[in-house]
């Protein structure tokens, strides 16, 4: 398991409250959460509850409707766009990709919060490209376009793409939706593989009980309008997952 | 690497044939002699007149044109993410035309502003519309459909007006609407080059958020990137390059939708640090190229004639037995 001592936060909220509007809130109960370095948290919840609205407002991309969320201390409003990009990243299997783009490229892409205007890359950039590139095994695709891979082969290049814009926070919607049984249980070992080498915060919504359960450190339920969170071997014994199991 | 060195050197050794194609053949003949004579040492001649007020303008505005509707189109279609878009579907060179129209020939009087003022004003109205569209509406979508529906507005006018007229000023419209390389002057060529100037370093500073765009603007987002700044810049200096381009040589419609494809098949990248060069010298070098043909063939129906085979062949020789 992960070592306590070493642990630090990186993103805490408080009194927070996610949604588009106050009109159109999913969440009716303001929460409190933090997210520890090493550490990997399971987003679970009914869809339309507001996983992917969270998710956003952890990136700084949906401002929130009540409460802040801060990074290292510091309130996510106050950081600069392209710093904080350096800091986290939101990852979404879903994005359209274009039909001409090689993976290469696109990892590359991970790189442009560091650039300058002309979107030059240094040496230590394609170094860390290159480095993303092999710790999630798709340089042996480099150079094929991203569109012409499989769900499984995709998913690791979009990691591979946040790797390289070393954050320090990762954030996943849901990365196993279109990934087979075996390949979701890759992904949520590699989850938990990066998490603890490179000390990463990692949450990632998924609609599977058994990956939360098995790979994850906690899991955070939103259900009813509340956020709840609780260490995965203690979440069934609190009810978390109750839910779950129930459908009226 | 080397695809990336072979494909700029080839490139610009074409464009410099091409040049030296242009100020040698014309509906004149002057031997090459005279040509380097002339370039060299200008007098009072012939030779001298025919090189500096036809044909060195006509070079300069088929290198600026070409540069100019490739680089606008394919900034257009990474931000609209439609490998269709181009300047023409944002209505910018309908603006330009009913610029030209109202002063051709509705009369209305913009004197000393001439055909050229109007239709760089008429692109502009357009440019300020479109503009309004993107501070309001996010999606890129809604911004594609307001040019579009702009652009059939604006030829619905056009086409009014063509109707109520007859004689020589439709005459001298309709020649303007055929798109011509010869139009520009050695006087007015440095507005020309103002505006690609600018034109150009508007897109040139989104280069990061161009290359992000590719993935959407919430991609681009969460790369920490102003989308809405950047996009504003884009748009601007595509309209700029479009609008002053239609201004000075009339509608060109087919290298700002087709150059793009062309300069992603040669450089075999997504990389805009190295497919905006890479589309503006294909341009160049496009628009040269159909600016060889004698004047009294209409410069769109060259440009499509040379054009589509060319990069028919691309196509299918680039993608080898993929389709």
């Amino acid at each position: 398991m992960t070592n306590v001592e070493s642990q630090y936060v990186l993103l805490e909220s408080r009194d927070l409250l996610v949604g588009y509007s106050f009109a159109l809130e999913t969440m009716k109960i303001p929460f409190d959460f933090s997210l520890a370095s090493g550490t990997v948290v399971a987003l679970m919840g009914e869809n339309g509850c507001g996983k992917s609205s969270l998710l956003k407002t952890f990136a700084g991309l949906l401002k929130p409707v009540a409460g802040e969320v801060s990074l290292e201390g510091k309130s996510l409003t106050e950081w600069a766009p392209r710093e904080r990009a350096q800091e986290i990243s939101l990852v979404r299997m879903s994005s359209a990709v274009p039909p001409r783009m090689s993976v290469s490229e696109f990892v590359r892409l991970g790189r442009s919060p560091y650039s300058g205007i002309f979107d030059s890359r240094t040496d230590e950039d394609n170094r860390i490209v290159d480095e993303s590139m092999a710790l999630l095994d798709v340089a042996n695709f480099a150079n094929r376009p991203i569109a012409e891979l499989s769900d499984g082969e995709r998913s690791r290049v979009f990691l591979a793409e946040a790797v390289a814009q070393q954050v320090k926070i990762l954030l996943l919607d849901e990365p196993n939706a279109f990934l087979d049984i075996p390949r979701s249980h890759a992904l949520f070992r590699l989850l938990k593989k990066i998490a603890l080498e490179r000390k990463m915060g990692v949450v990632v919504s998924t609609h599977s009980v058994e990956y939360a359960e098995r790979y994850c450190d906690r899991i955070m339920v939103v259900s009813g309008g509340a956020v709840r969170v609780a260490a995965a071997p203690d979440a069934r014994k609190a009810g978390l997952l109750d839910w779950t199991e129930t459908f009226e | 690497m080397r695809r990336l060195l072979i494909g700029f050197i080839a490139l610009g050794v074409l464009i410099v044939l091409l040049c030296v194609a242009t100020l040698c053949f014309g509906a004149v003949s002057i031997p090459f002699a005279s040509v380097v004579q002339a370039l060299f040492s200008p007098g009072a001649d012939v030779s001298s007149n025919i090189l500096w007020n036809l044909r060195i303008p006509r070079m300069i505005a088929a290198v600026l044109a070409g540069a100019s509707l490739a680089v606008s189109g394919l900034s257009l279609q990474t931000v609209f993410r439609n490998p269709l878009a181009g300047p023409f579907v944002l209505g910018i060179s309908s603006g330009a035309s009913l610029g030209v129209a109202l002063a051709l020939l509705a009369g209305i009087g913009f004197g000393s502003v001439g055909v050229l003022g109007s239709a760089a004003l008429g692109a502009l109205l357009v440019t300020l519309v479109v503009m309004f569209a993107a501070t309001r509406f996010a999606q890129t979508g809604v911004l594609l459909i307001v040019g579009l529906l702009t652009g059939y507005f604006i030829d619905s006018i056009v086409s009014v007006l063509i109707a109520g007229n007859s004689s020589e000023s439709l005459r001298v419209y309709v020649a303007w609407g055929m798109g011509s390389f010869g139009r520009v002057t050695l006087g007015d060529v440095w507005m020309f080059v103002f505006a690609v100037v600018v034109g150009m370093a508007l897109i040139g500073v989104s280069l990061r958020y161009l290359n992000a765009a590719l993935l959407g603007d919430d991609f681009a987002h969460g790369l920490g990137l102003n989308v809405k700044r950047s996009k504003i810049c884009v748009l601007l200096g595509a309209s700029l390059l479009a609008g002053a381009t239609t201004a000075f040589c009339g509608p060109v419609a087919f290298i700002g939708i087709a150059v793009p494809h062309l300069a992603y098949l040669l450089f075999k990248t997504t990389n805009h640090r190295v497919l905006l060069p890479g589309a503006a010298l294909c341009g160049m070098a496009l628009a040269l190229l159909g600016g060889l043909f004698p004047a009294s063939v209409p410069l769109n129906a060259v440009l499509s004639l040379v054009g589509v085979p060319v990069i028919m062949w691309v196509l299918v020789r680039g993608s080898g037995a993929r389709f």
